[in-house]
């Protein structure tokens, strides 16, 4: 993955140079080991700050919403599947993009690394399968497989779902995963142990909202957490109100969810809200065969209207 | 606990299951007084915020009918 | 008024009172066996006795009878009088042990074993039962003997024919020792003691002498039947006047003749089903377990005599296996006359079969012994598909007997099956799939009005007047036509509206009453004031919600003004009280706590116009339906349900603003797409109702698939008739005839649309109120029996072009094969195309007739001459026409061997194959709808996955789309024969005139709306709306953000909630409203 960045800069610099976009979103070096943040190259000059490798789990869709420029964006897979939900949801049109696609090898989850050395990490480097990690100790090799995001274990759609570059040749997408494992238990629980887990699951979250920011379907003008006629939700820290904003969120996120991580990713607190935005993603395939992002021509079943839909559930 | 009663708040759609609660009362049948009808034009209408917002404000459970 | 005491409290009670009516008022309760209402009290128990103390000294009376007076001061539970009761009851229960209602009383007063002497009757001497029937009017009953050998009885002991066995005396017997095997047995010389039969639940369930027929009724008012009531037979009882809140019982009503004056009369009389006792040999009469589909319909109905649960009559056991028999009464001459089929029984069967399994799980066997299966309908065939998969059992079997098996209360059938071997089998319950039939009472109404029947007894109609009866000016429609399903039953109706709105169409609005417009008062701004109006519906709410109670509980809550409660809140007084009372208080939000807004809603929207307010400043609630019917058991709780469904009115209704009703001036023109028997039908009778009609034909003349008909099975040369047609069309100067001429476009909605018109290279626009899509269908070109190899193969309407161009060279045919279903009823095409087997025969006898020696095979799977079509198939059989039966799995074979065409297939009866040399085969090919896809999108309308356009309701609105302003019919529906395209034509018409007599429409003010500023521009609410109501905005400031279309808005809320921003609302259905009743419920 390593190798990926000289191309992306290329293309970046061809893309501005000949105007046919005004800007590139990407990635640059971020203030912290293991926080490369997005940035906006307009000057085909800066295309030098660009960067790729394993810290790039933001997805950069988050920063198309409304925008009137044209405008070049990396995209792994999931960030390509967000630019789909946008393109289909009015948020941006699909002329204005010039898609850089970046086939994935799963993003490296820091709270991982963190957890696996005792001091401060300085700085990180990538090695083949490797990541090296700089403490003032000296320098630990880990395993990549084993700090990747929870999300990128279980990803089926790496490559780019649409682009009109390419930053590498396509990798081969993982196989002979179970996807709903974490689901499947959770719906095998009893009442009691799911009220017990999604009670321990919430009692940490201190809404803050990072979740819903850092997440590319979170467009609204007014979010329904800060509208007051109706008051869809308290604002307190009521563990009802907590509970109520959380499926709220998960239930605008049906049928559009790739599961990019970006919520997790965001969470000050570690809480694995994706567990219910999974859930319905499952629920999504299982009944409609359905997963978000991968055609400009379809709505998400939520979106659509059908006299034919499958009612299994009414008994 | 023995003589708790659950609170049952009930979404039904005016044009199938409001009717059919009223074809029931026509017919005379009986069933435990637990239930508060709200009407909605179409089981469509139905938002997940009412059924949350109908448990935060206590009701034991949700009936969607439509 | 008169007050004393009661239990040391100050009470009132009215001049002439007993102490225990009093009592009742004020909720104390005094126990009694021999009280009534309806009858004078007696004071037989002596159970209500109570302590009456008249200032000086106290003693006993019996509160039933005892009158009440100034400064009485009685107690109903003091030491000494529940001592008292306790050996009443006591000595009660001695006498009566096992009574159940005298054994809960002991229970209540601690008895266990009485001390005295046990007997063991069961009648304790109340004289309810002689009070009763003297207040009948009969007396056929009294106490007779004294002391201890009271007992009630007839005089002398003899049975009487006094009594009318009316069960009064059994309805009221406390114990259970009057009954109606009693009545029989010791009373009554009347043999006929039982209940009434109740029509509506096919005599399974009694009902009353005062009854309201079914739930649904139209008008839902309780009417007396005179043939059962006793006041018309003694002139005595009238208890009904008595307990009549508002008086409306007047035993002296007299039938009236109203003399009318109308231009058109429509037939509409229905049909009667067929009686199957005659039929000895299958034991409905005698055999409980042997009912009719009709009584199976109610049994399986969740308000009929089982409420829903299966279960047969004999012992109310749970069958196991359940057999259909059809054709009972239908395709009989043997041992009926009725030769015809009935058309809906192999349908209704199945389904029958099928709730059956719904109902008590997939254990249960159902079986269905037909003769041909004829799911000719809509859709039917992929429902007899299903419900072969889902294990119903289909055999092809006519049974002669049904045998009861001794030991049990099963039924024994013997039956061939066929391969030809005979078999025995058990059921649970046969269900007899009877037919229907015209009663003697419409065959004698048909007569005194001069209209003709068929052989059948059906009304005479004409192929291309399907609802014209013999003598002009009076139409039919439904079953009375023809045996028919619901759809075609429709469909019949709006035909025969149209036929007389087309000869009355001038004096249309001449007896319109214009009503008085009255000023609307702005309320937006002001303060909420609520009135809150609880109804008593008689004793309906009353009788079991406190209603007083909740009306002072509504007095307290936020912004009501003023609460009252009505006797009976819809009647025509209370709504002028309403009416002045939201006037003189001001008020500008009304509650009314009552039944069902479902029915009663506009009622008292009506009220509210008529007192100037918004009409949408309403709520109302339900506390009948919802409440006090469901819950009699239960008063307090009731009434907690009704204050908690007040109080969420409330809440809403404060928020309730008012609404605009969008009003529309409708084009008053129409299109009709599709120039065949249907689309000229339709516009033929648009234009003659009066309204322009534009007629577009894609093809360059007019006539559709008619064209290629040699004639109906009825007879009719169809050329002839379709030229008459085209020539009147033609001629129709409110007719415009666009030929060679496709819609390229479509704009707009109901009232208002715009299309353009492409006539070879010229467009133009033309604009209309409403469309009428009759767009048909065309014939199958088969792939299978080497059609298109040999001139000899047709397909049934090239050989009808035959005999259209007089081809003598079918004169000389000396074999003719026809073979059914090519195309139709496949696993690609699971539909059956209706005509086919009709045409086939009707075609095989016209070379019949012109050939008596042709031999004529016709290879079927089911002959589906539904109606009385089923004459022809008898016909052919008469005439030797063979019919060789194929199944899907084993086609026949055709062969082209030199110049020699030779079939084999397997005859059915013998089990052998046969090879057949044929000069002619003509193959009923399936009918295919025209592609509708194009229009499909211009005019929002559905598509099937065979292709054709999906009705408003399969089984209520047939003729419409639920897109409001397209019509549809013919052939792009469904097959049909040309009866009943000529019929659906019409009835297109009829439902788009509903649209366009009416100069402008108003929509609903109760849809949805978006607030721009929130819209997110998504789209969600674009692509799910089944209206298509919403679109993005095209100009202005909110360029790119929803908006929602007013006329086409259906108000279903499928947007609002499916808008994640929050941007939509709902008016009268609001976010805000919804939350404030949630809120409201605890």
């Amino acid at each position: 993955m390593l190798g990926y960045i000289d191309k992306i800069k290329k293309i970046s610099k061809r893309l501005l140079q000949e105007s046919r976009v005004d800007m590139v979103i990407g990635f640059r070096k971020g203030t912290m080991p293991m926080m490369n943040e997005p940035c906006f190259i307009k000057n085909p000059d800066d295309v030098d700050t660009l960067v790729w490798d394993s810290h790039c789990g933001i997805n950069l869709a988050n920063y198309l919403t409304n925008r009137k420029e044209k405008i070049g964006i990396i995209a792994k897979g999931c960030d390509s599947r967000n630019i789909v939900t946008h393109i289909i949801e009015n948020k941006i049109s699909r002329d204005q993009l010039v898609i850089i696609g970046v086939p994935c090898k799963g993003m490296v989850d820091k709270r991982k690394v963190s957890s696996k050395i005792e001091e401060e990490i300085q700085d990180t480097s990538e090695k083949d399968s490797q990541i090296i990690v700089k403490t003032r100790a000296g320098e630990t090799a880990l395993d990549k497989a084993e700090v990747l995001q929870d999300n990128c274990l279980t990803c089926i759609h790496r490559n780019p779902a649409i682009y009109d570059e390419l930053a590498a040749d396509l990798v081969e997408e993982q196989k002979d995963i179970d996807r709903y494992e974490d689901t499947h238990t959770i719906e095998a629980m009893s009442s009691e142990e799911k009220w017990k887990y999604f009670e321990d699951l919430l009692a940490p979250c201190i809404r803050c909202y990072a979740c819903k920011n850092a997440c590319p379907l979170c467009y609204c003008p007014t979010c329904f957490v800060d509208e007051s006629k109706p008051q869809w939700v308290g604002k307190s820290q009521d563990t009802t109100d907590i509970r109520t904003f959380h499926f709220l969120r998960a239930f605008h996120c049906a049928g559009r969810c790739t599961d990019c991580g970006a919520c997790e990713r965001a969470c000050p607190v570690g809480i694995n809200m994706r567990v219910f935005t999974k859930k319905l993603e499952k629920d999504c395939l299982d009944q409609f065969g359905w997963e978000a992002g991968l055609s400009l021509d379809d709505r998400p079943p939520l979106d659509t209207y059908r006299p034919d839909d499958p009612e299994n559930f009414i008994k | 606990m023995s003589d708790w009663e659950p609170k049952i708040v009930s979404f039904l759609c005016n044009w199938c299951s409001y009717g059919a609660a009223d074809l029931a009362g026509v017919s005379r049948m009986q069933y435990p007084p637990n239930i508060r009808v709200i009407r909605i034009p179409c089981a469509g209408r139905m938002s997940p915020k009412f059924a949350l917002a109908a448990l935060r404000e206590g009701a034991d459970a949700v009936w969607v009918s439509g | 008024m008169i007050n004393f005491k009661l239990n040391g409290k100050k009470v009132q009670g009215e001049e002439g009172q007993y102490i225990l009516q009093v009592a009742e008022k004020y909720d104390v309760e005094i126990p009694t066996l021999c009280h009534h209402k309806a009858l004078e009290p007696a004071g037989m128990c002596r159970l209500c006795t109570v302590e009456l103390f008249d200032g000086r000294r106290s003693r006993f009376v019996t509160a039933c009878n005892y009158p009440i007076w100034k400064g009485m001061e009685v107690s109903t539970n003091t030491e000494s009088v529940i001592q008292g009761r306790k050996l009443i009851v006591e000595m009660l229960l001695a006498r009566c042990p096992e009574v159940p209602v005298i054994r809960k009383l002991a229970d209540e007063y601690g008895i266990d074993q009485p001390r005295f002497k046990t007997e063991d009757d069961d009648c304790i001497l109340c004289g309810l039962c002689t009070r009763i029937c003297e207040k009948m009017g009969n007396s056929a009953i009294t106490l007779t003997g004294r002391g201890i050998d009271m007992k009630v009885d007839t005089p002398f002991h003899i049975q009487t024919d006094v009594c009318l066995a009316c069960g009064a005396c059994a309805s009221l017997c406390p114990t259970g020792h009057i009954t109606l095997d009693r009545i029989k047995s010791l009373i009554t010389k009347n043999e006929n003691v039982k209940p009434i039969p109740s029509e509506y639940d096919m005599g399974l369930m009694g009902r009353k002498p005062v009854y309201v027929p079914y739930a649904q009724a139209v008008p839902n008012t309780p009417a007396i039947d005179r043939d059962f009531c006793v006041h018309f037979k003694t002139g005595g009882c009238q208890i009904c006047t008595e307990f009549c809140g508002v008086d409306a019982i007047d035993h002296k009503m007299e039938d009236e003749i109203i003399e009318l004056d109308v231009g058109s009369i429509i037939l509409a009389p229905g049909f009667e089903s067929f009686d199957p006792s005659k039929f000895d040999s299958y034991n409905y009469a005698n055999h409980p377990n042997v009912i009719t589909s009709m009584e199976m319909e109610r049994i399986l109905s969740a308000s009929g005599p089982s409420e829903g649960h299966l279960v047969r009559q004999s012992d109310h056991k749970e069958p196991k296996k359940i057999a259909w028999f059809q054709c009972v009464g239908s395709r009989d001459m043997n041992r009926c006359d009725n030769s015809y089929c009935s058309s809906v029984c192999c349908m209704y069967a199945i389904k029958e079969a099928v709730i059956a399994k719904e109902h008590a799980g997939d254990d249960l066997d159902c079986t269905i012994f037909y003769m041909d299966m004829r799911t000719h309908g809509k859709d039917f065939e992929r429902f007899y598909d299903n419900a072969k998969e889902q294990g119903i059992r289909f055999i092809r079997s006519r049974v002669h007997t049904i045998d009861p098996v001794s030991g049990s209360d099963d039924l024994s059938v013997r039956y061939v099956t066929e391969d030809g071997k005979l078999d025995t089998e058990s059921f649970d319950m046969i269900v007899l799939s009877i037919g229907l039939q015209t009663s003697p009472e419409t065959i004698e109404l048909a007569g005194k009005l001069g209209v003709e029947l068929t052989p059948g007894n059906f009304c005479k109609t004409d192929t291309f007047e399907p609802v014209e009866t013999s003598k002009k000016g009076i139409y039919v429609c439904g079953a009375f036509q023809g045996p028919k399903d619901i759809p075609q039953s429709v469909v019949d109706a709006s035909a025969a509206a149209s036929a007389a709105g087309e000869i009355l169409s001038e004096a249309r609005n001449t007896k319109t009453k214009i009503a008085e417009v009255i000023p609307e008062t702005n309320v937006i701004g002001d303060r909420p004031r609520i009135g809150v109006f609880v109804c008593r519906c008689g004793i309906n709410i009353a009788g079991v919600v406190d209603v007083p109670s909740v009306a002072e509980y509504a007095a307290e809550l936020p912004y009501v003004e003023y609460t009252t409660d009505n006797l009976y809140s819809c009647s025509q007084d209370t709504q002028e009280t309403m009416t002045q009372i939201i006037k003189q208080k001001n008020l500008n939000r009304v509650v009314v706590a009552a039944c069902t807004p479902k029915t009663h809603e506009p009622l008292f929207q009506e009220t509210l116009i008529n007192a100037g307010l918004n009409k949408y400043l309403f709520e109302m609630c339900n506390i009948r339906n919802h409440d006090s019917w469901v819950h009699k058991n239960d008063p307090d709780l009731a009434t907690e349900k009704a204050r908690d469904l007040v109080r969420m009115a409330v809440s809403k209704v404060a928020l309730m603003q008012p609404l605009k009703e969008a009003e529309l001036e409708v084009n008053q023109t129409a299109i009709v797409i599709g120039g065949g028997i249907s689309g000229m039908t339709s516009a033929r009778s648009l234009a003659n109702q009066g309204f322009e009609t534009h007629l577009i034909e894609k093809g360059n003349q007019l006539g559709g698939q008619a064209v290629n008909i040699f004639k109906t099975a009825a007879g009719d040369d169809v050329q002839k008739k379709l030229n008459a047609l085209v020539k009147e069309v033609d001629n129709n100067k409110k007719i415009n005839v666009h030929l060679n001429s496709e819609i390229t476009q479509v704009e707009g909605f109901v009232g208002n649309f715009k299309s353009t018109l492409k006539a070879d290279d010229k467009e133009e626009t033309i604009e209309y109120g409403i469309a009428v899509i009759a767009t048909g269908a065309s014939s199958y070109k088969p792939t299978e029996y080497s059609y298109g190899k040999d001139q000899r193969i047709l397909t049934s309407l090239e050989l009808d072009r035959k005999f259209i161009e007089k081809d003598k060279s079918l004169k000389n045919i000396s074999s003719a094969v026809f073979i059914q279903c090519v195309g139709s009823r496949e696993p690609d095409r699971p539909y059956c195309s209706r005509v086919c087997c009709t045409h086939s025969i009707d075609n095989a006898l016209e070379l019949k007739k012109m050939n008596p020696d042709m031999n004529i095979y016709i290879l079927y799977r089911d002959i589906r001459t539904y109606g009385e079509r089923e004459y022809i198939y008898r016909e052919a059989r008469e005439k030797g026409i063979i019919f060789i039966r194929y199944s899907l799995d084993q086609k026949p074979e055709l062969s082209l061997n030199k110049d020699r065409i030779i079939i084999n297939a397997t005859d059915h009866i013998l089990g052998r194959p046969v090879e057949i040399e044929a000069d002619l085969v003509t193959l009923a090919s399936a009918i295919i709808p025209n592609k509708g896809e194009a229009l499909a999108r211009f005019f929002k309308v559905p598509i099937n996955d065979d292709g054709f356009f999906v009705e408003k309701h399969a089984k209520l609105g047939p003729s419409e789309f639920a897109t409001d302003g397209v019509f549809l019919c013919g052939l792009a529906h469904y097959p049909k024969p040309i009866d009943e395209s000529v019929s659906q034509g019409r009835a297109a018409a009829s439902r788009a005139v509903t649209l366009l007599a009416r100069k402008n429409i108003f929509t609903s003010g109760t849809i949805a709306a978006t607030a721009p500023m929130h819209c997110s521009s998504c789209g969600v609410c674009v692509s799910i709306c089944p209206y298509s109501a919403p679109s993005f905005t095209e100009e202005g400031p909110f360029t790119g953000k929803a908006e929602i279309n007013p006329l086409l808005c259906k108000g279903c809320g499928l947007c609002v909630a499916s808008c994640r921003s929050g941007a939509i609302h709902l008016n009268g259905f609001d976010n805000d409203q919804i939350f404030e009743q949630i809120f409201n419920v605890m």
